[in-house]
């Protein structure tokens, strides 16, 4: 059992750089555009006070939590994650969206490659 | 029959399908690959209901709950690893579901996460305290179908309903890369495992000594295994066909709880939101429920201690203790500030490690005609019996290796 998990462990926990990144990316992808959702409801009023100040308090944590992950946090999807985090709370749907989709384009890119 | 002698099985399956687990397993599994996953979700619930079944049966004809049998059919050396695994994993659980509970309190007020998950400790202790068994699964079974309002979002939204039928079909989507096909497997494993958390079975024979059931009970065990984690199964099904609908090609992953409920918010605006809100606050209320009673179960039996719920408190005092214990140990762990999602990760793989040594004991006793005289297993509870009990091996061999690769299904 030890033989088989090691070198798994190993090679999940050793990588660096965009690949290793990957996840994060497409995690902020989600919440960016979770983020979007979830401001476009509230502008419609299909959800209560407490629980977009909620939503939206949680997502912007979940956010940092990813970027800080990030080993290479200098590189564009970095930026793009911090400018992400950057957003007032209520910032417009078309807004979150756009940073996510960019988010987007470069998961496509790594996961492509 | 009674309808309302079916609570038990309502309660067990909303609280163990329906837990804060299977609540962003489905959505997630929605979003990412879409209808594929739904097979995976009724090849399960059909493996739960025979397991369920026959844990019921059992209970009802020889007056043996589950963890009876694993001591006396494991040893006490093998049986004891299964009980600490066991206990440790279903400890994980109760401790996920309790913080669901506090993150759920707080999209419905606003108020600390923290002090909402404590309180809903105390208010957990309090119910098992004061209320007798049948109250118990009445109250959280019946206030956790406020959850078919997924059911009927569902149905609002008018999905593609031929791809919903196409997804009952045991299926790999198309074009995956290799990453993509680990993540799908793991997925797979996650959900079979979710399904079929070996607490429902403790939970739910436990339950049937509770309630005295005999062999005059055995139509209603059946109908209340196949009504109850069926109902369970189509409202998994339900947040999965919803997501796959509204999240995924909105590049949504949903990974908290609070984001599943944005599913009847679409279509039914704040009161759909609330409505979502509750019903998985007392579907994860009954599953806190079930985690805390099944460990205390296990460990009473496996030590023969008096145990039961039927029971004053004063009249089964370590049993008592240990339902208490565990509640509290369970409420530490969230006070520690882990993040409950991470927690559900662990127990499912903790989980399915736990299952053959499970559900093994319990198809032998179930097989054994000195105990069970002419309630035997038939020919159908025989076979789908050994089939899944060779599905659940695989899946316990694959899943600790693939929860690794693709980090949680994150990879």
């Amino acid at each position: 059992m030890r033989r088989v998990l090691l070198p798994l462990l190993l090679l999940a926990g050793c990588s660096k750089g965009p690949d290793a990144d990957l996840q994060y990316i497409s995690q902020a992808r989600s919440l960016g555009f979770e983020w979007a959702m979830v401001n476009e409801l509230a502008a419609q009023g299909k959800l209560t006070g407490a629980y977009v100040d909620t939503m939206r308090q949680s997502l912007r944590e979940q956010l940092g939590t990813t970027a800080s992950a990030l080993t290479q946090p200098q590189s564009q999807y970095g930026n793009e994650i911090r400018a992400l985090v950057a957003e007032p709370a209520n910032a417009p749907a078309a807004e979150l969206r756009s940073h996510a989709g960019k988010l987007k384009q470069i998961e496509d890119s790594l996961e492509s490659d | 029959m009674n309808p309302i002698e079916l609570t038990l099985g309502i309660m067990t399956a909303v609280g163990g399908f329906v837990d804060i687990s299977q609540v962003v397993f489905a959505a997630l599994a929605g979003s990412v690959f879409g209808y594929s996953l739904i097979w995976v979700f009724a090849l399960s619930t059909v493996g739960i209901i025979v397991y369920g079944e026959m844990s019921g049966r059992v209970a009802a004809v020889a007056k043996q709950p589950v963890f009876n049998l694993i001591r006396h059919r494991l040893g006490l050396k093998l049986g004891f690893i299964t009980l600490a695994a066991s206990v440790l994993s279903t400890l994980i659980t109760c401790a996920a579901e309790i913080g669901g509970l506090g993150l759920l309190l707080r999209y419905l007020t606003g108020a600390p996460y923290l002090l909402m998950a404590t309180l809903s400790a105390a208010a957990l202790m309090a119910c098992i305290w004061v209320l007798p068994f049948k109250w118990i699964e009445r109250i959280f079974g019946l206030l956790g179908l406020l959850m078919l309002v997924f059911v009927f979002a569902l149905t609002a939204i008018d999905p593609p309903w031929e791809k919903i039928a196409a997804g009952f079909l045991p299926q790999v989507p198309s074009g995956l890369s290799s990453k993509q096909l680990l993540n799908f497997s793991y997925f797979a494993v996650a959900i079979f495992s979710a399904v079929m958390f070996p607490y429902e079975t403790y939970f739910y024979s436990s339950g049937g000594i509770e309630e005295e059931w005999g062999p005059k009970d055995l139509p209603t065990n059946r109908v209340t295994a196949i009504v109850g984690m069926a109902l369970g199964s189509l409202l998994s099904i339900a947040m999965l066909a919803s997501a796959a609908q509204l999240f995924g090609p909105a590049g949504v992953g949903p990974q908290i709880p609070g984001s599943v409920a944005l599913q009847t918010a679409i279509p039914f605006g704040p009161v759909g939101l609330v409505l979502a809100l509750l019903g998985i606050l007392f579907a994860v209320a009954g599953a806190a429920i079930e985690t805390c009673m099944a460990n205390a179960y296990s460990i009473a039996q496996f030590f023969g201690w008096i145990w039961g719920r039927h029971k004053k408190p004063w009249e089964a005092p370590r049993f008592t203790i240990a339902w208490v214990a565990l509640l509290l140990l369970s409420l530490a762990i969230v006070l520690t500030g882990v993040d409950p999602m991470s927690l559900v990760q662990y127990a499912i793989v903790f989980s399915i490690l736990v299952l053959p040594l499970t559900y093994l004991p319990l198809m032998l006793l179930a097989d054994d005609k000195k105990y069970m005289g002419r309630y035997v297993n038939g020919r159908l509870a025989k076979v789908l019996g050994w089939l899944f009990f060779v599905l659940i091996v695989l899946m316990a061999v694959a899943a600790l290796p693939l929860f690794v690769i693709t980090s949680g299904g994150q990879g």
